[in-house]
């Protein structure tokens, strides 16, 4: 037993509760949770959001903290257990106790109705309120403190059968003031023991800890294992022992043991733990002064002889000098939960004890920090470090593309939110989901999932797999984030598409492979194999590995505007299939003959954004250019795509410099300079109505021949560029087409 | 001393768009910042002789970045087609050893020249951020236009490493130089996306509608003027808003300026053309 500690009863879980929004019943659970231990009991503190009804059933002692948020709303956190508690399916909770603190503001009408409701609610199922509801307004220290004292000596007094025996309720023997209870609140908020300090304590002496298991039916071995299993995140080597054969003076020199033991019949010990324990009940049975313990013990409440054998062994453990670092807890035949919450709290006990058995207790926070992530780094089993990948909040301001298709109205809602920098912007949007607004409509899946891509800030974004704290660009003030549907599809709703279009396109494309018939091995099936040059292979890997073929249609600024084209995913698809070198020549034929169509490649007005998009990326421009330029060559430079490249180059040549006036009359043509002539783009030039410069003489003589521009009116002639016959020489060493 | 740069203009700054020459100079006098022509530099490119032939325009790019390692100075250029251009090509050649053999054998046949690696490319954009300082740069304002403005990136600044230090996945570069000079930026969507320029003699349509959405965002957001770190793209923003409005059915009629008549005028060049610049503000729009 810890020195200085009361218990009031044995092995005696209290589950703490609470419902919190800015924090304040966050903060009291945290310090009813501290104070817990000096009335014996063991305490497990959750936010609501963490936990089910299931939960909830199995307990038979629960203290609430629940702060009410708006006009009588849960906080954000109770909301999902509130709806489940509200449904037809709640449990009954006939044996449990419970206590419910209400926070509010009495400034507001409905007034502490979330810890009202859930007062209501537990009476309700059954549950006896062992002490009256307490509501706080904004002054809420004071008399939280008191309901806080009430109840723990209260749940103290509650036995292992879940009777509340009113004689045992009592003080502990150093009864915390009020003023204790302000002190371990703010406790909460200074830092974690600093890492090194903690990890040097974690690396020092025998860190073993020493599970022995008594089974009959496996659930105790079960337990067992996932107690050692767990054991290293605590900084301990977990070792399961099986009782059967043990022997008790290797016992006896242990420092840490935890001892998960069921009972069997009428009280008694399980097969493989009866010569164990007969070692042990002797009178010769060796001292164990040395050793810190806890005990797990599993049974059935229907026996009279409730976890008996678990209760024998915590007793003469005690009897022989060893020390309880956590309080029994006997768990009913529904024991996973009352056994999860003993186990987080035994290793942490076990695991900030030294070798000589004391506990360190000003080091458990950060144990506990150490668990749950909030130390910056763990070690690797193979000695490396391993990266901290938790992040602190960030302010997010989210304005998400909003669409209703019954009503047919568009716009944009957006969230001013607090989130964890790790947060992925799918959990972003789930969370809002959640808790803002049940309406928002996203396609959720895996972290790479082609189909849950959004444009963000303008950038095709797989969001399972974007951190939002990536998504900052480091200026003061929140991380803003635009987020829309992918471009190039149709809205169902929201950021939800419609990929149909596409999988229409890539059909009418047939992008499938039409193989050649090849001199190859073969196999025992018949079907021709041979050897890939691996350059080959290497290229055509880097143009299909990609996140998908919904996304890198995204990847294009033109498809969402151009409905004909076929989207650059298709023609990337295409392509591959062009070079593979298994293709038949009729199939390859045939690919030409599509890309060089004017619904794909050529469709596209600009291949910089594929290079932006890291989605997408060089390997996937490159291809593309590719694909382009063959369609320009069966094409035979013709069209105006293939006018505009073959002239441009024909420019650049003569001058060094490109000819915009050349471009405008060879590509375009009379009638497309005098379609410019009648929609004003020409008035617009000569007129100088938005320019701020230029010369107009230019744009009267551009006017009269060859007329036309780009821009402001072009000068009819380039001046060549200083050593201009270096550009014709390098022309005519790579391409004399020009 | 001011710092120095070796200048290339662009493609069309020589033919359809010599204001962004011109006020570039002016602009640059203003800030200190010392251009030296490059003579014999030829048009980038701009990704369309790439379309006919990748190594002819790599190789073409080689020739006018060694020449600016000759002078031992870094490229600048307002153009923002011509940054990324010569940014690519530059890290293609210095990622593909083997290409880069290929081009400075070519280079160095035709032209005596070779490509070591070493220049670096600039946009006006980064040169006034990182090298000039907002702080620097604001202490030079001595017009400025307080009015909503549109800042316009296009999508080739947007390439991952161009830019120096600005976010490429939410560029905020052009935001501060409008809050530096006593603008106040508008955030728009499609601030970064494609005005489709290099596709507008071939698939009108289509970029008609991309300038038009992008206009139109911009207007949305209350912006009285746009300001286009993009030569190219300003063109077709500016000439071609009309037809774009007359295609589209949005609003598309705003100003359009690039970025270096922006810094020319607020730094105190060409005022006449500023007044009739603030006098279109005040007339032109909804």
């Amino acid at each position: 037993m810890r020195a200085g500690v009361v218990t009031m009863s044995e092995g005696l879980p209290l589950l703490i509760l609470f419902g919190s929004q800015s924090g304040n019943s966050e903060d009291l659970a945290v310090t009813a949770s501290k104070l817990s231990s000096k009335y014996g009991l063991t305490p497990i503190s959750k936010g609501m959001d963490e936990i089910t009804l299931a939960d909830i059933s199995s307990n038979q002692r629960i203290l609430i903290f629940c702060s009410t948020w708006g006009e009588g709303e849960m906080p954000d956190n109770a909301e999902d257990l509130w709806q489940a508690a509200s449904s037809d399916a709640a449990p009954s909770l006939e044996g449990c106790h419970f206590a419910v603190c209400g926070l509010g503001d009495t400034s507001y009408d409905l007034f502490c109705q979330s810890g009202k409701d859930w007062d209501s609610w537990f009476e309700k199922q059954g549950a006896n309120r062992l002490v009256a509801r307490l509501d706080c307004d904004v002054e809420y220290e004071d008399p939280a403190a008191a309901f806080t004292l009430e109840a723990l000596s209260k749940f103290a007094a509650v036995n292992s059968s879940g009777v509340f025996e009113e004689d045992k309720v009592g003080v502990p023997s150093s009864e915390p003031e009020l003023e204790t209870l302000e002190e371990s609140a703010s406790d909460t908020s200074a830092p974690p023991a600093d890492s090194g300090d903690l990890g040097a304590f974690l690396s020092a002496g025998d860190r073993t800890l020493n599970v022995f298991f008594g089974s009959q039916s496996g659930n105790s071995e079960e337990l067992a294992a996932k107690l050692a299993k767990n054991a290293s995140q605590y900084g301990m080597e977990g070792v399961v022992h099986d009782m059967d054969g043990f022997d008790i003076n290797s016992m006896a020199s242990m420092k840490r043991v935890a001892i998960v033991c069921s009972t069997w019949g009428e009280g008694e010990m399980p097969d493989n733990a009866e010569a164990l324990w007969q070692a042990a009940a002797s009178d010769d049975a060796p001292r164990m002064d040395g050793m810190s313990f806890s005990v797990l013990a599993l049974g059935d409440t229907s026996y009279e002889l409730f976890c008996q054998s678990g209760k024998d062994w915590d007793k003469r453990l005690e009897e022989l000098g060893a020390n309880r670092v956590v309080n029994r807890v006997d768990c009913d035949v529904d024991y996973e939960a009352p056994a999860a919450i003993w186990a987080e709290e035994a290793l942490t006990m076990l695991s900030a004890t030294d070798d000589s058995g004391n506990l360190h207790e000003e080091l458990i926070d950060a144990i506990r920090d150490l668990v749950s992530g909030g130390v910056s780094a763990a070690e690797g089993e193979d000695g490396f470090t391993l990266p901290d990948l938790s992040a602190g909040e960030v302010e997010v301001q989210l304005s998400v593309f909003r669409y209703d298709p019954h009503e047919r109205t568009s716009g944009t809602d957006t969230w001013l939110c607090s989130l964890n920098g790790h947060t992925t912007l799918l959990g972003a949007l789930r969370s809002i989901q959640r808790t803002h607004d049940g309406s928002l409509c996203f396609t959720d899946g895996a972290p790479h999932d082609p189909c849950t891509a959004l444009l963000v800030n303008g950038r095709v974004t797989l969001p399972g797999s974007t951190r939002i704290d990536r998504l900052s660009n480091g200026r003061p003030g929140p991380v803003m984030l635009t987020i829309e549907p992918l471009p190039g599809y149709d809205v169902l709703r929201d950021l939800c598409v419609d990929f149909d279009g596409l999988l229409k396109k890539r059909e009418i494309a047939s992008i499938w492979h039409v193989s050649r018939t090849r001199e190859a091995v073969k196999s025992e099936q018949g079907i021709a194999i041979g050897p890939m040059e691996p350059f080959k292979a290497a290229e055509l890997h880097s143009m299909s590995n990609h996140a998908g073929p919904q996304v890198i249609h995204s990847c294009s600024d033109a498809v969402a505007y151009a409905d004909s084209y076929l989207g650059p995913s298709v023609c990337l698809d295409l392509w591959v299939r062009r070079c593979d070198p298994r293709t038949s020549d009729k199939r390859i034929s045939a690919i030409d003959a599509t890309l060089a169509g004017a619904d794909t490649i050529l469709a596209e007005t600009d291949m910089a954004p594929f290079g932006r998009q890291p989605l997408a990326g060089r390997d996937i421009q490159a291809a593309l250019s590719s694909a382009r330029t063959r369609a320009l060559e069966v094409n035979g430079f013709n069209g105006r795509h293939g006018k505009h490249v073959w002239w441009y180059a024909w420019t650049l040549k003569s001058s060094g410099k490109v000819n915009d006036t050349v471009l405008y009359r060879q590509v375009l043509g009379p009638l497309g300079l005098l379609s410019n002539l009648s929609s004003g783009v020409t008035a617009r030039m000569v007129t100088g109505f938005t320019r701020t410069g230029g010369k107009m003489v230019n744009d009267i003589l551009a006017l009269v021949a060859p007329p036309a521009g780009l821009g402001k009116m072009p000068r009819q002639f380039n001046k060549r560029v200083d050593k201009h016959h270096e550009v014709v020489s390098i022309f005519n060493s790579l391409d004399r087409r020009f | 001393m001011p710092i120095q740069f070796a200048y290339h203009p662009g493609n069309v700054a020589h033919s359809s768009a010599p204001e962004v020459d011109e006020t570039m100079r002016a602009a640059c006098r203003s800030l200190g910042i010392g251009l030296i022509d490059l003579p014999g530099a030829t048009s980038c490119g701009a990704g369309i002789l790439g379309q006919a032939n990748r190594p002819l325009q790599a190789t073409l790019n080689a020739r006018t970045m060694s020449m600016a390692e000759d002078l031992g100075l870094d490229i600048i250029t307002p153009c923002a087609t011509t940054a990324a251009t010569l940014y690519e090509d530059l890290n293609m050649l210095k990622s593909d050893l083997n290409m880069m053999g290929t081009v400075n054998a070519t280079l160095e046949k035709t032209t005596g020249r070779t490509l070591e690696g070493t220049v670096r490319i600039r946009h006006l954009l980064q040169v006034l951020v990182e090298d000039i300082g907002l702080e620097a740069f604001s202490k030079k304002v001595k017009n400025p236009i307080r009015s909503k403005l549109a800042p316009y990136y296009g999508p080739n600044l947007q390439q991952e490493g161009l830019i120096g230090g600005d976010d490429v996945f939410d560029p905020w570069y052009l935001e501060s130089i409008i809050e530096s000079s006593g603008g106040t930026p508008v955030r728009y969507p499609s601030r970064t996306s494609s005005a489709g320029t290099p596709g507008l003699f071939s698939e009108e349509q289509t970029v008609l509608r991309q300038s038009a959405t992008i206009l139109s965002e911009a207007k949305a957001g209350g912006a009285k003027m746009l300001i286009s770190a993009c030569t190219l793209s300003h063109g077709v923003l500016d000439i071609y808003q009309g037809k774009a409005s007359r295609s589209t059915g949005l609003n598309t009629n705003v100003p359009v300026v690039h970025l270096s008549e922006y810094v020319a005028f607020v730094t105190g060049n060409f005022p006449k053309r500023l007044a009739m610049l603030k006098t279109r503000l005040a007339v032109i729009g909804d």
